[in-house]
């Protein structure tokens, strides 16, 4: 039984092959599936799951969630995407909702990452001061 | 009014134009107190992570993909998806004189139905230890109040003092007699009874141990009035074991507040084996590598940065100090064991009880030829000192002996006569639970002892005549007392004093 350490030790090496300075290589990983599916190696599902959780923290990274309180028009978005791209690069994604119980405002997640300009945020810091 | 409308102003001016930035993270695992967290980029080792519902948690493992989180707190409410933040706080808990008398769990937080605990400072629970030089040397005695310990084993303010046994030898008996002698030289000095005395407040540390018995415990010191000198911080076995693994952490900050103040501070952790088991299950729930005995790899920095926090400042620093009574349980009397050795190589001595003295009715069950403290004489009063010299060795040489004693009729002089003396010795060393002897009382019994005024009372009477010399004494001669108590030292003519009273004394004595 190949171990978990050896699986996520293979699995690591198949990630850095599939990145590089653009981002993920959709080819390559094609490629690495492909391989994975056809030769079915001993504990390949233990290395598909880690590469996946490895990409998909990598897509994670680069994905910005932009919510807002209304339906934010174009040349607003464009302005948040053109900020958000000269913070963290050009490999951001940008993906647009909309929450009503932020009030108000913005809430911008990249990554781990979060950025609160709310109306909801700003009430709930209010009364974290005055409690 | 005015005034609050001013703050708000101000504060709602201050938050118009401003945008927070967190860092976050999404709960992927939660079970056994432990949640794996995905994100978290830029959190620390031992950052308090918020949870919803305002459950706290401490990130403990940094990995490339997650962090490992222990839940402070009941984590029923959280699930799988669920939003974490980091706080950029470390884990702190209340401290100050406002905890004296008070109850609390390894968060600080009040369990004795008594309201909130009255505090306006906190202190990491994690911190490094004073450095080299900021210490001075350990001098100032730890009156514990149990004549076997003050006369052979004395412990000093600032020491680590290691109190090891078998289950039910009376370990905690000693630490909470040394408490209740605490507080009564606290209340005498208060009292103005006893000069030149800087009080020394208590904290005992309940990790892993029955409600009910902890509950005794608060009871004990409360009829003795020790608990007003005294803070009681309780992770009790029914507490997780995150809690059982930072409660002796939250009581060493407690302790480090008084020292850091100029003030003596006593650490009780009661046990530290029941600490070892808790931080194991909690390595081992976040899956890190286990060796020895399923211990992990750390085990022995978990309890060397605890004890070395406890130490003596020097004057500059203002001269406080935390003296570390800590606890361990051993098997079957194995001190050879892991977590023992572990612990015996940290201290500055150990108090070894044995469950055969027990059983033989010797109690406090100190082993003497096992228990050393490191520091010595230099933790005693000069009249301790003068008149507790030769009693080790007295003893020692009566445990080479006692062999021979079936042969009674066959041994010369010397060696009945040593022989005697220290069957004599061994009963004047039991001592009642919850019973400590005011230090100038304990002058008195072993300069008796010493000066051969028990040689001639019956093996089985010297406790007897113990209790009596100790009532006539207390009773009669209370201005010889003071003295001894004041000067803390045995001048001739004390010392004649004490020959007076204790020759008064036999006189009217009928064993």
């Amino acid at each position: 039984m190949k171990s978990s350490k050896e699986s996520t030790r293979i699995a690591r090496q198949l990630f850095k092959a599939s990145v590089n300075e653009a981002g993920i290589d959709e080819s390559v990983v094609r490629i690495i599936m492909g391989k994975l599916k056809n030769e079915k190696p001993r504990g390949y599902l233990q290395v598909l799951e880690k590469y996946f959780d490895l990409l998909r923290l990598e897509v994670e990274r680069n994905r910005a969630v932009i919510e807002s309180a209304v339906e934010l028009d174009e040349p607003t978005r464009d302005r948040v995407v053109s900020d958000l791209r000269k913070k963290y690069g050009d490999r951001i994604e940008p993906e647009f909702t909309t929450d009503g119980s932020l009030l108000g405002g913005m809430r911008i997640r990249v990554g781990s990452d979060v950025w609160d300009g709310s109306v909801r945020n700003r009430i709930e810091r209010l009364s974290e001061k005055f409690n | 009014m005015s005034n609050i409308l001013q703050e708000l102003e101000s504060e709602i001016s201050a938050l118009k134009t401003s945008v927070t930035k967190s860092n976050v993270g999404i709960v992927r695992e939660i079970g056994d107190g432990v949640a794996k967290v995905e994100g978290l980029s830029d959190v620390m080792l031992n950052e308090m992570v918020e949870f919803p519902g305002g459950l706290y948690g401490l990130a403990l493992n940094l990995e490339e993909t997650e962090v490992g989180c222990i839940l402070l707190g009941d984590g029923l409410h959280v699930k799988e998806g669920d939003e974490v933040r980091s706080t950029g706080r470390l884990l702190s808990v209340p401290v100050g004189k406002g905890l004296l008398g008070r109850v609390v769990n390894s968060l600080g937080q009040s369990i004795d139905g008594k309201g909130d605990v009255e505090s306006s400072e906190t202190y990491p629970v994690e911190k490094i230890a004073p450095g080299i030089i900021p210490r001075q040397s350990v001098g100032v005695p730890v009156q514990t109040g149990i004549l076997a310990i003050d006369a052979m084993i004395p412990i000093g303010r600032g020491q680590r003092e290691l109190i090891i046994g078998d289950r039910s030898t009376g370990k905690t008996t000693v630490a909470i007699d040394t408490i209740i002698s605490q507080a009564h030289q606290n209340r005498a000095a208060e009292e103005g009874k006893l000069k030149d005395h800087k009080p020394l407040y208590c904290i005992y540390v309940a990790v892993g141990q029955k409600q009910a018995n902890i509950a005794r415990t608060v009871a004990t010191l409360e009829e003795a009035g020790a608990m007003d000198y005294t803070i009681v911080v309780n992770a009790s076995a029914s507490d997780s074991a995150t809690n059982q693994y930072l409660a002796p952490y939250a009581g060493c900050a407690m302790g480090e507040w008084f020292m850091d103040n100029g003030m003596d501070a006593l650490i009780v952790y009661d046990d530290l084996s029941k600490h070892a088991v808790a931080y194991r299950q909690v390595s081992l729930v976040l899956r890190r590598p286990s060796g020895r005995e399923a211990y992990p790899g750390d085990v022995f920095y978990l309890h060397s940065r605890l004890l070395e926090r406890s130490a003596r400042l020097s004057d500059d620093n203002g001269d406080g100090s935390l003296t570390a009574l800590p606890v361990i349980e051993t098997q079957a009397g194995d001190v050879s064991a892991y977590i023992p050795t572990n612990v015996i190589s940290i201290t500055d001595g150990q108090i070894y009880l044995e469950t055969d003295l027990f059983y033989q009715g010797i109690r406090p069950a100190i082993s003497v030829g096992l228990s050393v403290s490191r520091v010595g004489s230099a933790a005693q009063t000069k009249a301790i000192k003068k008149v507790a010299g030769r009693t080790k060795l007295d003893l020692a040489q009566f445990r080479e002996l006692q062999a021979f004693a079936q042969f009674g009729s066959d041994l010369d002089e010397k060696t009945k006569k040593q022989i005697d003396r220290g069957k004599r010795i061994v009963e004047l060393f039991k001592q009642n639970q919850y019973s400590p002897i005011p230090v100038e009382v304990e002058v008195c019994l072993l300069w008796a002892m010493q000066n051969g005024y028990f040689d001639d009372v019956p093996v089985e009477k010297i406790r007897d005549c113990q209790a009596k010399m100790e009532e006539f004494l207390t009773t009669r001669k209370d201005s010889l007392l003071g003295k001894i108590r004041d000067e803390k030292a045995i001048s001739d003519e004390i010392n004649e004093e004490i020959k007076q009273a204790i020759e008064d004394f036999k006189s009217s004595y009928k064993a």
